[in-house]
């Protein structure tokens, strides 16, 4: 028997802890939702947000998770799981639209593939072009610090 | 009343069936029985589960792409109640469902015959390569024979050659048995 088949309910609590609507993640389609420009925007320039892991100032769009400083965040782009998700993205998500559609209601669509790249890349252009961002940010750590103290 | 469809399987949900999840921002996922709902719990992707709509539509086992499916539709515009074009309608959707099922089961038949054209194909294909195992190898042989004497039997091709002081000769070309190499003098016969 095969683990997955063997962990479907004896000894399933692990699952069922991580299927418990409290513990709800982020839909892929609700990333789908963010990744577009002005709402990437807004998640990767938050306001410090002291609840938040890193005061919300490393964002990962994909995942759809916090890390605490640069280097964590530059570290989970390498891991397998981030990878994992940025191919998840690739095919465009499942909606209840396309149930709609799928149910006859309007003509069914395919779902196209995208080219789905890590933020970080985006955000290093970004600097390059404007100065701005790089006097932001470590006026942003200066407030932390100063919160901090 | 309004019939649903299920955000999984994209069947109907009747008034009084199946369950329904909010979430937190406001999408309403409609699931017509428990099954449905576990596959979403478990994060099961439509798409990919081979009994759902979204699946027999994504991989091409059913008609997707048709004018009669544009109908039936969300379209979020306002309409006044008109007792002539509620009847009008209620006739043109008997007449929509028919010509519906008549594409979509048409849809599935062109699909089957093609599968029965490939096996076809395939099947030549098959005798054709191992005719071998169920033909006699002696099959045809002496026909084969007397075909290959009277093609041994061909006049003796000419060449010209040019000699080394410049005249010009007609000499015939030596019979030459592809087998053996060996040259064959004029008029010997070929014993096979």
């Amino acid at each position: 028997m095969t683990y997955k088949r063997k962990k479907y309910h004896c000894g399933d609590t692990h699952l069922k802890k991580r299927w418990r609507v409290r513990n709800r993640k982020k839909d892929l389609d609700e990333i789908d939702q963010d990744l577009k420009e002005e709402n990437a925007e807004k998640l990767l320039n938050q306001k410090v947000d002291l609840d938040l892991p890193g005061a919300a100032q490393h964002y990962c769009l994909h995942c759809a998770r916090y890390f605490i400083d640069e280097q964590a965040l530059n570290d989970h782009f390498k891991t397998k799981v981030h990878k994992r998700r940025l191919k998840a993205l690739e095919l465009e998500p499942y909606t209840i639209e396309e149930s709609e559609r799928a149910a006859g209601h309007g003509s069914f669509k395919t779902a196209t593939k995208r080219k789905i790249v890590s933020q970080n890349i985006e955000k290093s252009q970004t600097d390059e072009d404007g100065d701005a961002i790089l006097e932001e940010s470590p006026n942003k750590k200066k407030k932390i610090d100063d919160n901090d103290i | 009343m309004r019939i649903e469809t299920c955000y999984f399987c994209s069947s109907r949900v009747y008034p009084g069936h199946g369950i329904q999840f909010v979430r937190n921002d406001c999408k309403i996922f409609r699931f017509c029985r428990s099954k449905c709902h576990a596959a979403f719990k478990k994060k099961k992707n439509p798409r990919k589960t081979k009994w759902t709509k979204a699946y027999r539509k994504t991989a091409g086992k059913e008609l997707s792409i048709d004018p009669s499916f544009e109908f039936e539709k969300r379209r979020n515009v306002p309409l006044k109640y008109n007792r002539e074009l509620w009847t009008k309608t209620i006739e043109a959707m008997k007449k929509v469902e028919e010509i519906r099922q008549r594409r979509s089961n048409n849809y599935i038949m062109q699909r089957l015959r093609q599968g029965r054209e490939v096996e076809w194909q395939r099947d030549v294909r098959e005798v054709q390569r191992d005719i071998s195992l169920i033909k006699s190898p002696a099959a045809g042989l002496k026909q084969r024979q007397a075909l290959e004497a009277t093609e041994m039997e061909v006049e003796p091709e000419t060449i010209e050659v040019v000699d080394a002081k410049g005249r010009k000769q007609i000499i015939e070309a030596p019979v030459m048995v592809p087998a053996t190499g060996e040259l064959i003098e004029e008029g010997g016969d070929i014993e096979l």
